[in-house]
């Protein structure tokens, strides 16, 4: 990365958390400028706070006010707001320069300017910026179409609306049909009112199967402004990106060219200072402007590694009001860089975000990792769930995605369900290898769970490792399955099914297995030939096994667990002599184990009569009224059939 | 390849024949009831990865026509939540799991290993009892069938956990298994007990009624409380019984305790190369005692005095041992060497391992006039009399007193185990042929009788041939006359598993009888 003049401001206060904080404070260091985090209560001992020179707890990220206070009451001379929370607010920008403070970002009213999509859309018309085709919100706009009246001419479906004041996909809606036009601008009306208070809605042509590449501009406060090439986020899950790349792999070089010099008039025409991106759909030759994310990105660092920048020590000259110490010319592409995202959700099962202790973390050594997340943090739900990213680079995109698929390989989270495995399933697949992939593939794509094959010889071959290194000193009847003048007995390792695993012999099952290495939670087999590695946790009660990125728990089974259920017979019985209070069931019922069948008085007391398992009333022994003797079965339960193929 | 490996193989051979119990068809109808194999039963039951030091596993074979494999049960000692146990569990594809002689034989030694060493019994018991035909061999004397109940009480009387599943039938006296035992699990529509089965009731009584009905899982369980616990199938009765094992507290205060063990640097698989296969070929005993202890390091002791006798303290897992092994006849000093050095190790309460070849004791005018055999008497004293664990391994042949004096079976040693190139006898087959043999002529020639070579040979030959049989470790290990013949190359881990199972029974204070000087 290019040397940048020393110390642009003394101090900065870093209003973000996670992976971008520890990044600003990063490059805080490298300019030898002091760093000042802010904290909320839960995250009193992240990365980030331990990372920075200080720190100042703050209620939320959100607390403009908050935010600027602690700034002013640690002497910071300057603020970086990352990216999400206040980095797009304008009076945040506003409120931090009012307080006599530089913010590291584009002036407020440019924020302001193109956080609207109209007013970016009315700039980018104005600077010649190509955009996807709109359609006035009119009565007519949904009224069916009709060839022979002198209404306006019909409208081509899909569109799109959106919001105008929004981002993040919030507010946006395909609508395929014009029946479905109606209910789409007021659900998006609705939600844009609610996200952003603002219920003003775009309705542009949707353009479909195109691609997504957005442009990083950087402009300083002299007049210069220039492009750093683009990035292809293609690979987007409901807008969400998931891999990011640069260069885009699909555009021709005249594209890009008339991609980056569009960024840079827009940049130009709305006279904006310090990193930007301006977002762009591509179909074909085509393009159409997006929007303009008036921050640093996420996925800067494929920018940083194809560019050989430091983009946020750029920021902070920028900011510091130096000029930008390169030229357009300065600025070269080297080899191709890929992003992958890793987030705490579950995606082969509805993408439900997850949380927990991440008890185990490691990150691939190989590649560059952006993260903020180590052993033994916890990852809560209050914030974004995006752990980190992971960044490597290639002399050509198919050896960064050869690299990216052995970097996730090495990336292994245990604790928590991440997505890992999926990016690695996804980075391995034909549809990425050959950027096939368009910004709606992701939502109809089926990315199939990798076979836990893999997994279960891995776990099974730690269970049986550790009976061995929890064993202690070695002695005569350690857990080797030695046998009298034969061969040793295998462990049977029970997980979702038993698995036989001889160590001694080097087998599991049938298999072949020598053990390569396993130790420190790192199993590594060569299983008849080919190699097989994973991070395991083995605890009491499951197995924990991390292979190519995706973590899958085996739960071991406990044959007493169902002891009581296994072996109950089907009669109810009175358990003293009692009076029946109340038969709730019927012969023929199906019940559910432990639903109340009926009801006993005895001794004062009265007893609920329950199912022993989930079946049918095959007899009733007894009806309301009746006195019983201790032991008259009152009722009797068959089991279901389910339950018998279970014993 | 070595004549002492090919017998190695053999001992394997016969081992995995053992192994497999009775016939494919019965294996299949077990298996098909959805119950387990015997092996796989004690494979489940212990810890996974547990050593299993079987006892025994080639009992009765060459006996019954060869019907009753292993004597149709399972012993040995393993670890069953993280304890040493005792196990013994029927095998019901052998004749149903019944008792012949040798099993109630291997029962009872089993029981003996438990007494001795104070480890935990788990019975699987899936037997149709006494073996009806041969109930004179089984029922009426004092170490048959009655014994096992027995030992049952004594065994919990002192202390040692008597656990029981119930995994197949239990009639009649088997049916007191389950009953004499602390806690018992009974498997559901699969095990029985009664006194009498079904038959039995319909001819006493007239009564017609279900195995099930008589005594299954449910009428135990839940009516006559003679068992504790009610498992849906096998799997789950032996985790029951781990369970229940682990109810216990493991002994804190072992009698004997080990350092830090470390492999022989000497290679134990060479033993099969240093040692001839023919015990009349003489070699260093020296060989096999680097081959079997602790870095191969032996403090002897009297090195210069009583060669034929090799005295020394060395350690086998880290566990001290004192070790006395045979290296030639034994001879008045060699006798009172051991004596001495018996009362040295009960002295600092160290175990006794016996390499027994021995050949006997000198004879001759000049040795009894000497008085060898009140020197042997005081070696068999010291060995009769010892407190500490004795071990004992026939590394070569065992025969007359010096049996006695090596500590053979009759000496209570914790464990005996035989080379597959052992031999047992009173005395050798061609010593026993030429002993009769001068008696005979003696008699003959006194009468005033002819005695032709030709018939002297003839005379001589089925004496040969009886001690042939007679003398083999085979012939030996089928009647439990040791705990099982064991591959030279284990018995380092074998021992281990000897003492690491004996230490944690009590160690008196040593007294000995009247020695004879």
């Amino acid at each position: 990365m290019t040397s940048l003049p020393a110390r642009p401001f003394g101090t900065l206060l870093v209003a973000n958390r996670g992976e971008i904080a520890l990044r600003v404070i990063r490059a805080c260091h490298a300019s030898a400028v002091r760093s000042i985090a802010v904290y909320t209560a839960a995250d009193r001992a992240a990365p980030h706070v331990l990372a920075a020179d200080d720190a100042v707890r703050v209620e939320s990220y959100l607390d403009g006010e908050a935010v600027v206070a602690a700034a002013v009451a640690s002497g910071a001379e300057a603020v970086h707001p990352g990216y999400g929370f206040l980095s797009e607010h304008a009076a945040f920008a506003r409120a931090v320069a009012d307080a006599g403070l530089v913010f590291v970002g584009p002036p407020a009213d440019v924020i302001e300017q193109m956080g609207r999509k109209d007013h970016a859309r009315s700039v980018a018309v104005a600077a010649g910026v190509p955009c996807v085709p709109s359609h006035e919100l009119s009565p007519s706009l949904g009224a069916p179409v009709r060839g022979d009246d002198d209404r306006p001419p019909p409208v081509a479906y899909p569109l799109l609306v959106k919001a105008a004041a929004g981002g993040g996909g919030k507010g946006m809606r395909v609508v395929r049909h014009a029946a479905d036009l109606d209910e789409a601008l007021a659900a998006g009306g609705r939600e844009a009112l609610a996200s952003f208070g603002d219920d003003t809605l775009l309705v542009e042509q949707y353009v479909e199967h195109g691609r997504h590449v957005e442009v990083q501009v950087l402009a300083d406060a002299h007049g210069s402004c220039l492009h750093l090439y683009e990035r292809d986020c293609s690979t987007q899950r409901r807008h969400q990106k998931v891999l990011e790349e640069a260069p885009a792999p699909t555009i021709s070089a005249d594209l890009r060219t008339r991609l980056c010099e569009a960024a840079v008039a827009l940049a130009r025409a709305v006279g904006y200072v310090n990193a930007g991106t301006v977002e762009f759909l591509v179909a074909g030759e085509d393009f159409f402007f997006l929007e303009m994310n008036t921050r640093l990105q996420v996925e800067h660092p494929v920018t940083e590694m194809v560019c050989g920048l430091d983009l946020v020590g750029l920021q902070l000259l920028v900011a510091g009001g130096a000029p930008l110490p390169i030229g357009q010319d300065d600025v070269r592409v080297d080899g191709h860089a890929i992003e992958a995202r890793v987030y705490a959700e579950d995606a082969f099962h509805g993408f439900l975000p997850q949380a927990g202790e991440a008890i185990l973390v490691r990150w691939p050594a190989q590649a560059r990792v952006d993260a903020a997340l180590s052993s033994g943090q916890v990852v809560g739900t209050a914030y974004d769930p995006m752990l980190g990213k992971i960044v490597v680079h290639g002399r050509d995109r198919e050896t960064a995605r050869r690299a990216l698929v052995a970097a996730l390989d090495d990336t292994a989270i245990l604790g928590l369900t991440t997505n890992v495995g999926f990016l690695r399933v996804l980075a391995a697949g034909a549809a990425f290898r050959d950027a096939a992939i368009n910004t709606s593939w992701l939502d109809s794509a089926t990315i199939d769970e990798p076979e836990l094959d893999a997994h279960r010889v891995l776990a099974a071959w730690a269970v049986a490792a550790v009976l061995v290194m929890t064993d202690g000193d070695p002695h005569p009847f350690a857990p080797d399955g030695w046998r009298l003048g034969g061969p040793p007995t295998p462990v049977r390792v029970e997980l979702d099914r038993p698995v036989l695993v001889d160590r001694v012999a080097g087998r599991v099952d049938d298999t072949p297995v020598e053990e390569l290495r396993c130790a420190y939670h790192v199993v590594v087999l060569d299983l008849g030939g080919r190699l097989l590695q994973g991070v395991v946790n083995v605890t009491a009660h499951a197995v924990e096994v991390v292979h190519q990125g995706h973590r899958h728990v085996f739960v071991r089974p406990d044959v007493l667990a169902d002891h009581a259920t296994a072996t109950a017979d089907g009669d109810v019985v009175a358990p003293m002599p009692g009076t029946v209070l109340a038969v709730r069931v019927r012969a023929g019922e199906t019940v559910l184990a432990g639903q109340p069948l009926g009801a006993l008085e005895a001794m004062k007391m009265e007893l609920a009569l329950t199912a022993p398992f989930d079946g049918t009333v095959a007899a009733v022994g007894a009806a309301a009224g009746d006195q019983v003797p201790i032991g008259h079965v009152l009722f009797r339960v068959a089991p279901a059939p389910a339950d018998l193929s279970a014993t | 390849m070595s004549e002492l490996r090919d017998l190695v193989d053999e001992l394997r051979a016969r081992l995995a024949i053992a192994r497999q119990g009775g016939s494919t068809t019965a294996r299949e109808r077990h298996v098909g009831r959805g119950k387990l194999l015997v092996r796989d039963r004690v494979d489940r039951l212990l810890d996974p990865g547990s050593p299993f030091l079987e006892l025994s596993p080639l009992a009765a074979t060459g006996m019954y026509d060869d019907a009753v494999p292993s004597a149709g049960i399972v012993t040995g000692i393993g670890r069953v939540a993280a304890r040493e146990c005792v196990v013994v569990a029927n095998d019901a594809t052998v004749k149903g799991g019944t008792y012949y002689p040798m099993t109630v034989k291997k029962h009872l030694r089993a029981q003996q290993v438990a007494f001795d060493n104070r480890l935990p019994c788990v019975y699987l018991v899936d037997s149709g009892g006494a073996y009806l035909p041969l109930q004179d061999e089984v029922f009426p004397d004092r170490e048959h069938f009655g014994r096992i109940f027995f030992n049952q009480a004594r065994l919990s009387e002192v202390g040692v956990p008597q656990v029981s599943a119930v995994m197949g039938s239990c009639t009649a006296g088997g049916a007191y298994v389950p009953a004499m035992s602390d806690e018992t699990v009974i498997v559901k529509d699969q095990g029985t007990i009664f006194l009498g089965g079904p038959p039995l009731v319909k001819a006493a009584t007239g009564e017609v009624v279900t195995a099930e009905e008589l005594g299954g899982g449910d009428v135990h369980a839940r009516r006559s409380g003679v068992v504790d616990h009610l498992a849906a199938d096998d799997a789950e009765a032996l985790a029951i019984v781990r369970s229940v094992i682990g109810t216990g507290e493991r002994p804190r205060n072992p009698t004997l305790r080990p350092h830090e063990p470390e492999e022989p640097a000497v290679d134990p698989d060479g033993l099969h190369d240093v040692v001839p296969a023919d015990p009349r070929v003489p070699y260093d005993v020296r060989e096999v005692i680097r081959r079997v202890v602790d870095g191969s390091r032996l403090h002897e002791f009297k090195a210069l005095y009583g060669q034929t006798l090799v005295c020394g303290f060395a350690r086998v897992w880290g566990y001290p041992v004192a070790v006395l092994a045979s290296n030639g006849i034994l001879f008045s000093e060699s006798a009172l060497k051991g004596a001495h050095f018996i009362e040295l190790a009960n002295q600092r309460g160290v175990p006794l391992v016996f390499l027994q070849n021995i050949s006997g004791f000198m004879v001759g005018r000049e040795y009894e006039t000497g008085g060898i055999a009140k020197d042997g008497a005081t070696l068999v004293t010291a060995v009769a009399c010892s407190v500490v664990p004795k071990f004992t391994v026939v590394i070569g042949g065992s025969f007359g007193a010096g049996n006695y004096g090596m500590c053979g079976r009759a000496y209570d040693p914790r464990f005996l185990w035989t080379w597959p190139n052992a031999r047992i006898s009173v005395m050798g087959g061609e010593q026993a042929a030429a002993v009769l043999a001068t008696v005979r002529r003696d008699t003959l020639e006194a009468t005033g009788g002819d005695w032709s070579t030709e018939d002297e040979e003839a005379f001589k030959r089925p004496i040969r041939s009886q001690y042939a049989t007679q003398g083999s470790p085979w012939y030996a290990t089928a009647r439990l006359w040791d705990d099982g013949v064991i591959e030279p190359a284990e018995t380092r881990r074998v021992l281990g598993l000897g003492l690491a199972a004996a230490a944690h029974a009590p160690l008196p204070s040593p007294r000995y009888g009247v020695f004879r000087m």
